[in-house]
């Protein structure tokens, strides 16, 4: 399978960078996947969590507040303005876990969106 | 002669001034340790922000949809009423840190001045605040605090409310200045146009011919949000520069007085010898003669 670049940036530095086969992003107008060679495209981000299945299709999960995404052929930049990655040890996970779940809280996002990401948070964190 | 015992004392009130302007020197220098640290992992972002506006602009023009007339792209041709945000630190002994940003807010004032623009000043910053204040110049805003710990939310309250007067006309440009980073032994002041977004300083060459799909496509949601982010990032990043400056500043300025110092001691030093060789002297002379005239 194709693999593609993907960026997720935050103001505090780089979250993630890597080459990844797919990606599941909660656009404004709803969540989207992205393969590579997806057209270019320009989108808000909504608060949420964005689903990467890397290179050896693992799934790893990174919470976000809000951003905005630019995806074209080759490469999908993510900026955002806070993010939790959701990847590591057990006592990181759950530490990490945590921690988003407070990041989704504390946004201005209406109750439902951060009904379901800290729902599919507590998900993630069951099937890791 | 001086007194022995006062160029003693003075010795060692010189060499307790060094050891604090030494001291300072090592704590700047790991502060701007940490703060080089942060400004380039945000660099990162505000690139590539910028990156993004560029193309959004750039395909908007090639497609002539227009979009740049949008509010905070048009350039008024004669404002009338322009914001100068500058940022200055919360604390001194840091050489011409501060001096040299309010010298070019002062001449930007005097240029704006001679162009019968009114202007508005919001400072960033104790020091840059106190300066107006000390010569009775109004300020718009001011906030303290934020130069010393630059946080994102903060610094976004700060500069929507300045970008939020020039949206409903109340000014027509904001302009930022702030004593930036270069290296380790130089700043320089930065001046910005932050509003409206110069869009002939963008680069618009032509990246990719493919079409873009931009989701919400209702309006100019996404552009509006992207340029308030980029107005907001822009602040941020000016205080992060600024406090890189801070510290390189003071390191410099500490270093400069260790080594004066140091200088001084020595020159105490070989003063105080002299003096203590003159009174052995003396006092030399008085036993000798006093022997002479018991012969």
């Amino acid at each position: 399978m194709e693999l593609m670049k993907l960026e997720i940036i935050t103001p505090n530095g780089v979250i993630f960078d890597a080459n990844v086969k797919q990606v599941t992003l909660p656009g404004s107008e709803g969540e989207f996947g992205v393969l590579a060679r997806h057209a270019t495209l320009v989108s808000l981000l909504d608060t949420g969590v964005i689903v990467i299945e890397t290179s050896d299709s693992k799934q790893v999960a990174v919470a976000i507040n809000s951003g905005y995404v630019k995806v074209d052929e080759i490469k999908t930049t993510c900026l955002v303005d806070g993010a939790v990655a959701l990847f590591g040890d057990d006592s990181e996970l759950a530490k990490a876990l945590e921690v988003a779940k407070e990041l989704l809280k504390s946004t201005e996002a209406s109750n439902i969106a951060i009904a379901t990401a800290v729902s599919k948070v507590e998900q993630i964190g069951k099937t890791l | 002669m001086a007194n022995l015992k006062d160029i003693k004392r003075k010795i060692s009130s010189v060499k307790n001034t060094q050891k604090t302007t030494r001291a300072m020197k090592l704590v700047s220098s790991a502060k701007l340790r940490r703060t080089e640290e942060l400004a380039k992992r945000s660099k990162v972002y505000a690139n590539k922000l910028t990156e993004l506006i560029e193309e959004i602009a750039q395909k908007m023009q090639q497609n002539q949809v227009g979009g740049l007339d949008n509010i905070y792209f048009q350039n008024v041709e004669n404002p009338k009423v322009v914001d100068i945000v500058f940022v200055t630190a919360d604390k001194g002994l840091c050489g011409g840190f501060n001096t040299q940003t309010i010298k070019k807010v002062n001449a930007l004032i005097e240029q704006f001045k001679s162009q019968e623009v009114e202007v508005r000043l919001r400072a960033v910053g104790r020091k840059g605040i106190d300066y107006y204040k000390f010569n009775n110049f109004e300020l718009k805003s001011e906030i303290v605090g934020l130069s010393a710990s630059p946080n994102f939310e903060s610094a976004a309250k700060f500069i929507s409310e300045v970008a939020e007067s020039c949206v409903n006309g109340e000014t027509n440009k904001i302009i930022m200045v702030h004593n930036g980073y270069v290296n380790m032994i130089t700043q320089a002041v930065k001046v910005d146009q932050l509003l409206p977004v110069d869009s002939s300083k963008l680069k618009l060459e032509v990246v990719s011919t493919s079409e873009m799909e931009v989701e919400p496509d209702e309006d100019d949601t996404l552009l509006t949000g992207l340029i308030k982010r980029y107005i907001e990032y822009s602040m941020y990043y000016a205080l992060i520069d600024s406090l890189a400056a801070e510290h390189s500043a003071r390191m410099q300025a500490m270093d400069a007085a260790t080594n004066n110092a140091k200088e001084m001691v020595k020159k105490l030093t070989v003063k105080y010898n002299k003096a203590r060789q003159e009174s052995i002297t003396t006092e030399l002379i008085e036993i000798i003669s006093g022997m002479e005239s018991m012969k």
